[in-house]
């Protein structure tokens, strides 16, 4: 008997959790009247049941409490080149939609984001992967192999997933297989809008408390060529993040978002957030002296980057890579020393930049003798056709695309794992082995077997 | 000293006959430019180009065209024309007229690629224009807070967006429909 009442108690347990667990069977009658309009009512209450997970995420989002809903960001005019009726709910009512979601639409309610946000690195990203020839050719021709068929996979499933992509529409409206979908943070729209507001704020529940934790940053920032999640996981900052930031407050307004809130800056701190008397920018680039992903490091005097522009006058560019602060790279590191000193001294600031600075100076003097030898086997005929089966040029690549890139970003985010022993010492690796191949090659006259 | 006298006086009057005279050429003059000003500023001016005929037709099925409740209808130069002083109404005006009619006349009407032109409408349609209709857009929206929202940072002057970079079709309904062909 005791046992059979056990089982009856633990089945009823289990039913009553799995008809509660998430939210997502909750609204699935979910009745709403806030000042939205018909349509958009209907599309809330339609989609409840075909989507539950979509509204689930509006229900909670900001959005859902001022009462933007569906049709708000989904409605386009028939003119519209994403316009669609795919829809069964608005099929011959002259109501158009689009799935895709263009920042043109954003910036009708947040207009300075999707500004700031253009005149950074980041509204490159897809721009720029078309601009570059070498690029193109890794993804289709040797990591494609140039298959009729599936040659688009390598960047459909990699690159663009980060990147993002120039998105093109098929005949009946919808997006092709090869461009979409992707997170890819510089998506380029068929209305023209470039940018993708949720690669770091997640669809329809557009989160800032999302987008200031480091996650929000890990998913494209990670690996052997800009590992920014393990650096700072290495850093005491992520030290700490990672024992108690699951307890700090991550909702406070933008501009409002302070030390207190948070024992330590994520990503969002150093590079976006608004902090003692500096303004909350979506321009990552605005507060960075160096440019540390080139071959080469130099300090960002470009202004504002331009690809958005470019693109709107009819141009593929490979935009601006010394894009950052308008006033400067001094004023950029003065900006972000603006951050540091909100929990540090100063001269525990200048005398951190002091080193990462020199570290990075120290990067450029490995680079430019690498580079020298390169330009001379270049130029002397005694590199491979094809560079990738080139020795030298894969020493190279990795001296600057995996090794320097972790020794820079590694020193100026306080990693010393990755600016030691994942950059600086495999660098000087690099460098040995190279200048064998070059001595062999230059003596030889030929490149070995 | 006599005839002095009568010299200054005929020549009085000589001074006042210029000034009268003058007046009444500038009246008429005026009277006749505000005539043409008028009469070049509606559908019926704008559309004896057939150029302007997708224009015209998406107008007429657009709020801004007569298409709502009490048929009131925006003026083609109510929203093409800048409204901040009458010199530069005035100045944008003939600047205008004499490209239409250049274009008009010599140019290639075929190669006008409208959907192009449609991107920079901002060049072309004049917030000033919007904001001397819609006097009361900004205190309207303050109490509906998703009309709200969209308009704050454009009356806080926080955003350089024309209007009509947000309202793409404005004044002219579903546009692109129209200049298709």
């Amino acid at each position: 008997m005791l046992k059979r009442m056990l089982f009856i108690f633990l089945s009823f347990g289990l039913l009553s959790f799995a008809a509660n667990v998430g939210d997502i069977t909750n609204v699935k009658t979910l009745k709403v009247d806030r000042g939205l309009t018909e349509t958009g009512k209907s599309c809330v209450e339609c989609h409840a049941k075909i989507t539950p997970g979509h509204i689930n995420d509006w229900k909670e989002s900001r959005h859902g409490h001022v009462g933007v809903s569906c049709i708000d960001c989904h409605g386009v005019k028939k003119d519209n080149p994403m316009a669609a009726q795919n829809c069964e709910g608005i099929k011959g009512t002259d109501i158009f939609v689009s799935s895709l979601v263009s920042p043109k639409t954003c910036e009708r309610c947040h207009p300075n984001e999707v500004k700031e946000f253009q005149q950074s690195g980041h509204a490159r990203a897809a721009i720029q992967i078309q601009a570059k020839e070498g690029m193109k050719s890794l993804m289709e021709y040797f990591e494609g192999r140039n298959h009729p068929d599936l040659k688009h996979s390598p960047e459909a499933t990699g690159c663009m997933q980060c990147h993002g992509s120039i998105i093109k529409l098929g005949k009946d409206k919808r997006p092709t297989a090869e461009t979409w979908p992707n997170y890819g943070i510089g998506n380029v729209y068929p209305d023209g809008g470039v940018g993708n507001c949720k690669s770091c704020h997640s669809g329809h529940k557009f989160s800032i408390e999302e987008a200031r934790k480091p996650a929000a940053c890990a998913s494209c920032h990670l690996g052997p060529d800009h590992p920014d999640i393990e650096i700072y996981n290495n850093s005491m900052h992520g030290h700490i993040f990672n024992s108690e930031g699951s307890k700090w407050k991550y909702d406070s307004a933008p501009d409002a978002w302070e030390p207190g809130d948070y024992r330590a800056p994520t990503c969002a701190t150093c590079h976006m957030s608004g902090i003692g008397n500096l303004k909350t920018t979506h321009n990552v680039s605005k507060r960075l002296k160096w440019n540390v992903w080139m071959p080469i490091s130099k300090t960002r005097e470009g202004g504002y980057e331009t690809a958005v522009k470019d693109f709107e006058n009819g141009k593929i560019t490979k935009g601006n890579a010394l894009a950052g602060n308008p006033d400067g790279s001094a004023a950029a590191r003065t900006e972000m020393e603006q951050v540091c000193v909100s929990c540090h001294t100063t001269t525990h600031t200048k005398n951190f930049f002091n080193m990462a600075d020199k570290h990075v100076e120290l990067y450029n003097t490995y680079a430019t003798d690498a580079k020298k030898m390169i330009d001379e086997l270049t130029k002397k005929g005694l590199m491979h056709k094809d560079k990738w089966s080139d020795k030298a040029f894969k020493i190279w690549y990795h001296l600057w695309h995996h090794e320097g890139r972790r020794m820079r970003q590694g020193a100026l985010m306080g990693a010393p794992d990755y600016a030691h022993w994942h950059g600086v010492f495999e660098v000087q690796q690099d460098i040995r082995e190279l200048k064998i191949i070059y001595e062999k090659r230059i003596k030889s006259g030929k490149i070995e077997e | 000293m006599s005839c002095n006298k009568e010299k200054k006086i005929k020549s009085l009057w000589l001074i006042i006959g210029i000034f009268v005279l003058g007046g009444i050429i500038g009246l008429l003059f005026s009277f006749g430019v505000a005539v043409g000003v008028h009469k070049t500023s509606d559908d019926k001016f704008c559309t004896m180009c057939h150029t302007m005929k997708p224009m015209a037709n998406s107008y007429y099925r657009d709020a801004h065209g007569g298409n709502n409740v009490n048929g009131v209808r925006a003026k083609c130069v109510d929203c093409h024309l800048p409204h901040d002083s009458l010199a530069n109404y005035l100045f944008e005006k003939a600047k205008t007229g004499l490209h239409d009619v250049r274009v008009q006349t010599f140019g290639d009407l075929e190669s006008i690629d409208w959907e192009e032109k449609r991107k920079h409408a901002k060049r072309f349609v004049f917030d000033t224009g919007c904001m001397s209709c819609h006097t009361n857009l900004q205190n309207a929206t303050s109490s509906n807070t998703k009309a709200f929202i969209a308009h704050k940072e454009y009356f806080e002057k926080r955003t350089d967006k024309k209007c009509v970079e947000c309202h793409k079709n404005v004044g002219h309904h579903i546009l692109g429909d129209y200049i298709k062909k």
